[in-house]
């Protein structure tokens, strides 16, 4: 048998595994990752409160108070109301003066997380036609009251 | 060659080339991990996220610090908990917690640093505005709360 073989051939490696060892990573890769990029609602919080607050002196026709109780119902100026009617609500309020007009969220401790999130959800619909990011105090009900932060 | 052609017996399969097959395999390889990433957490609680319409992609998947809260998994207690990184943890945990994973990012990532909440639907907000007071005392503002897109 090597008595044939012929000088001037090159022996040729063998790659058959090499597939197969490339498949192994590529499963191992797709196995241990996550495709998608998580995906979220962007807010941004106020600094803490200062020794020294100042108080911000703003228009009681300035300020869309909305109240989300515990069971999830919503109260905007103290009449119950829907989230559909709600965003329409916001988006005429903040149609004039964005700037300078603040929406006061008021949420009781015990409310759903997922209803809270509706209502911001809600609020940044409403907000994005316009350039300016909504101007958001946001209370859960047993803390001071405190106005300003970006949205 | 002509020759040659027409000697070759006809009881001889012709070869398929399977040379460039790992190259092939290869760059599907380098493909997936390229656009994934790895799962680094394991998850202790339970939690579903909310759906919203205004969600957006979270950018600088670096600058990225996950909360998760939900129920825990092993089911200790009955109460919401909050995991960070690979444990169980309390409210009070969370600035170290914050402080240590700023330490870890290059300078243009602490700037842009976001913390996604991912939280359960039926957490309450007492639970959540808590988590929130904390990051604001951490000066850690940019937040994302974790959701999926609804249509």
């Amino acid at each position: 048998m090597f008595r044939h073989r012929r000088r001037d051939e090159i022996p040729s490696l063998n790659t058959s595994s090499t597939a197969d060892i490339s498949f192994m990573l590529l499963i191992f890769f797709l196995v241990t990752s996550s495709m998608d990029a998580g995906k979220g609602l962007k807010r941004q919080l106020p600094p803490p409160p200062q020794e020294q607050e100042q108080v911000a002196d703003i228009l009681d026709s300035d300020i869309l108070t909305i109240e989300l109780s515990a069971n999830g119902r919503l109260t905007l100026n103290g009449a119950a109301i829907t989230l559909p009617q709600l965003q329409q609500e916001v988006r005429q309020f903040a149609a004039v003066n964005p700037k300078h007009r603040v929406v006061a969220l008021k949420t009781d401790p015990q409310a759903k997380y997922d209803d809270y999130f509706q209502l911001q959800n809600a609020i940044v619909a409403a907000y994005k036609p316009l350039k300016c990011p909504p101007r958001i105090s946001d209370v859960v009900v047993e803390e001071e009251t405190e106005i300003g932060g970006k949205p | 060659m002509m020759r040659r052609r027409f000697r070759r017996p006809d009881h001889s399969l012709p070869e398929l080339n399977m040379a460039s097959l790992p190259d092939l395999i290869f760059t599907v390889l380098f493909f997936f991990m390229i656009v994934t990433h790895m799962r680094d957490v394991d998850k202790q609680v339970q939690y579903q996220i909310p759906a919203g319409t205004e969600v957006e992609k979270e950018q600088h998947k670096s600058a990225v610090v996950h909360i998760y809260i939900g129920l825990p998994l092993d089911g200790s207690t009955d109460d919401y908990c909050i995991q960070l990184n690979n444990q169980l943890a309390t409210v009070g945990d969370i600035a170290r917690f914050i402080n240590e994973e700023r330490k870890g990012m290059s300078a243009e990532d602490q700037e842009r640093m976001t913390i996604s909440i991912q939280a359960d639907r039926e957490v309450p907000m007492r639970v959540i505005n808590e988590v929130k007071q904390a990051l604001r005392q951490s000066y850690a503002l940019n937040i994302s709360y974790g959701a999926t897109e609804r249509q």
